[in-house]
């Protein structure tokens, strides 16, 4: 455990708190804020519904880029190896990679709690929904880190890191989007596994089992896959 | 120490290293010889757990690579140009390597500085690695693979892209850890292994070609015994009577040099046989003066192209 502590904070001293970090924090605050001001003056109502609806967009776009440099620029370096002759299991670096991108989400939304907080000041704010929301918004972007995190795990280059990522987190997101044109049986099947699916039950403010297991459950599916990418890459 | 048994890492279709086995003693310090894409590095990175070897094994103090971590612990690895994190400051560096080692942080900040005082670091140690000169930062990753106290050490190239100073500091460098650990290094450049190490051995295509001190190897590559002699006055009378005393003498080169004296080269098979002795003995009965008589050997360098050239 010490270990994954080291690499956590390893990771934040040369991937967030730098000005790269800072760049794409700013930008997804400014860019959320956007959204969340935008629909409060539209509509003129103490509901952010429509905010956790782009939510999933925003992701798509700013987890890769927080995510191309973890692994692909070790490899790229050649720091790979230092790390992997280091008494280190791969699950450890995997994991230690991962804690750290999902604790720099996670203090971004954690600022955006703000929104709920002023929207409570001038309305009447549904709190449960709200909290059911962010919940669901918390399990997306932990999965949709473990997507970016093994897209960062094929390749030694960031900027290739990112458009898998993108494409990976893409095709998640269009999905569901598509889905009613598919045929029946396909449709059960994204309506069963589709994560977006399971975020728009939590946005309704129901918090069932079965939506939180399929986050974790997917999560933990994209951790094996970059482990077991950065295990294969030695045996090559 | 270090044993490897039959080594073999297999890229595709092509033997990396093909069937390696040798010893390295503990407190020996080795040198892994042998031209670009000769398997060095790969050799390497499979005896410090990053790449499993296709077949073969081999052991460090006993404990089989299949016991990665418990192995891990006890070898301190610099990879090849000394990678390291560029946007930490020397001493973020090393207190990170520290933590992945596992030291106490009760210690790790001792340990710290004792490896900045070793590898001359302490005027660095608040800089970003990024901006230093590539002799530090080769000083930082060997700091960096000391920290945990290894009880063997393997250096990959330490010295490529350093300039002769900084080569020199860090040859002395080397030579003083030898003192107490095991030492695997691997260089293209001859006379820094011949300086450094007690043992050395050469390896191409991935294959052992010899193992030994730089003395034996050279005997070895030379076969027998090899004399260099100028001559005063009459050399045919000289080596008639040599050839009567020793036979299998060979006359390898005999040249008449331009103020009149003879230049000789004079071998025999027999490695131990007093070539010298016995010309000067020959010399001494015909009344020949010898101007200049030495002993030749092959140098490292022609051990080297023997071993390893010329052979597509």
């Amino acid at each position: 455990m010490n270990v994954v502590m080291a690499l956590c904070q390893k990771e934040w001293r040369i991937g967030l708190d730098t000005p790269q970090g800072y760049v794409v924090s700013i930008a997804f605050l400014l860019a959320s804020g956007f959204f969340f001001g935008s629909s409060l003056f539209l509509n003129g109502q103490a509901d952010m519904r429509h905010w956790f609806a782009v939510l999933p967009l925003l992701y798509i776009f700013f987890i890769p880029a927080m995510s191309m440099r973890l692994l692909a620029d070790e490899l790229h370096d050649g720091t790979y190896e230092l790390l992997a002759t280091m008494p280190t299991r791969t699950i450890d670096i995997v994991l230690g990679k991962y804690l750290s991108l999902l604790g720099h989400i996670t203090f971004l939304l954690v600022l955006t709690g703000l929104y709920p907080l002023t929207l409570s000041l001038l309305g009447n704010l549904d709190s449960g929904t709200v909290m059911a929301s962010f919940l669901g918004a918390w399990l997306l972007a932990a999965l949709f880190a473990a997507i970016g995190l093994f897209a960062s795990s094929l390749t030694s280059h960031a900027m290739i890191a990112y458009i898998v990522g993108l494409i990976l987190l893409l095709v998640v997101f269009l999905m569901t989007q598509a889905a009613p044109t598919l045929p029946i049986f396909m449709q059960d099947w994204i309506v069963m596994l589709g994560p977006i699916n399971h975020y728009q039950n939590m946005m309704r403010g129901v918090v069932s089992l079965a939506d939180v297991m399929l986050f974790i459950g997917l999560t933990v599916i994209f951790l094996s896959l970059s482990w077991f990418a950065l295990v294969r890459r030695r045996w090559r | 120490m270090i044993k490897a048994e039959h080594l073999t890492r297999m890229y595709g279709n092509r033997f990396a290293v093909n069937d390696l086995s040798f010893e390295v003693k503990r407190g020996e310090v080795m040198g892994l010889l042998g031209p670009n894409g000769a398997g060095k590095s790969t050799t390497m990175k499979m005896l410090t757990c990053f790449l499993p070897p296709s077949s073969g094994d081999a052991s460090i103090d006993g404990l089989s690579l299949a016991e990665s971590i418990k192995v891990r612990r006890l070898v301190g690895y610099l990879p090849e140009h000394a990678p390291s994190y560029h946007d930490l400051d020397v001493e973020a560096y090393l207190q990170f390597t520290g933590k992945m080692h596992g030291i106490p942080s009760a210690t790790r900040k001792d340990k710290i500085g004792e490896m900045a005082r070793a590898c001359g670091l302490e005027q660095v140690l608040y800089r970003r690695i990024e901006e230093l000169s590539k002799g530090y930062r080769q000083r930082v990753g060997l700091a960096a693979s000391m920290l945990h106290d290894p009880q063997c050490l393997i250096l990959d190239e330490p010295t490529t892209g350093l300039d002769p100073n900084q080569i020199i500091e860090i040859r002395h460098l080397i030579r003083r850890l030898g003192e107490q650990k095991t030492v695997l290094l691997s260089s293209h450049i001859l006379p820094e292994v011949e300086a450094v190490c007690d043992r050395m051995m050469i390896i191409d295509k991935g294959e052992l070609q010899a193992l030994g001190t730089s003395d034996e190897l050279s005997k070895q590559a030379q076969g027998g015994a090899f004399v260099l002699a100028t001559v005063k006055g009459d050399a045919n009378v000289l080596l008639t009577h040599l050839q009567t005393t020793l036979s299998d003498i060979t006359i390898v080169n005999q040249e008449t040099l331009p103020d009149g004296h003879t230049q000789i080269e004079i071998s025999h098979p027999e490695p131990d046989c007093n070539l010298a002795e016995q010309l000067f003995l020959a010399a001494v009965a015909k009344d020949v003066v010898l101007l200049e008589i030495r002993n030749a050997q092959a140098s490292l360098e022609d051990v080297f192209r023997e071993l390893t050239g010329g052979k597509t």
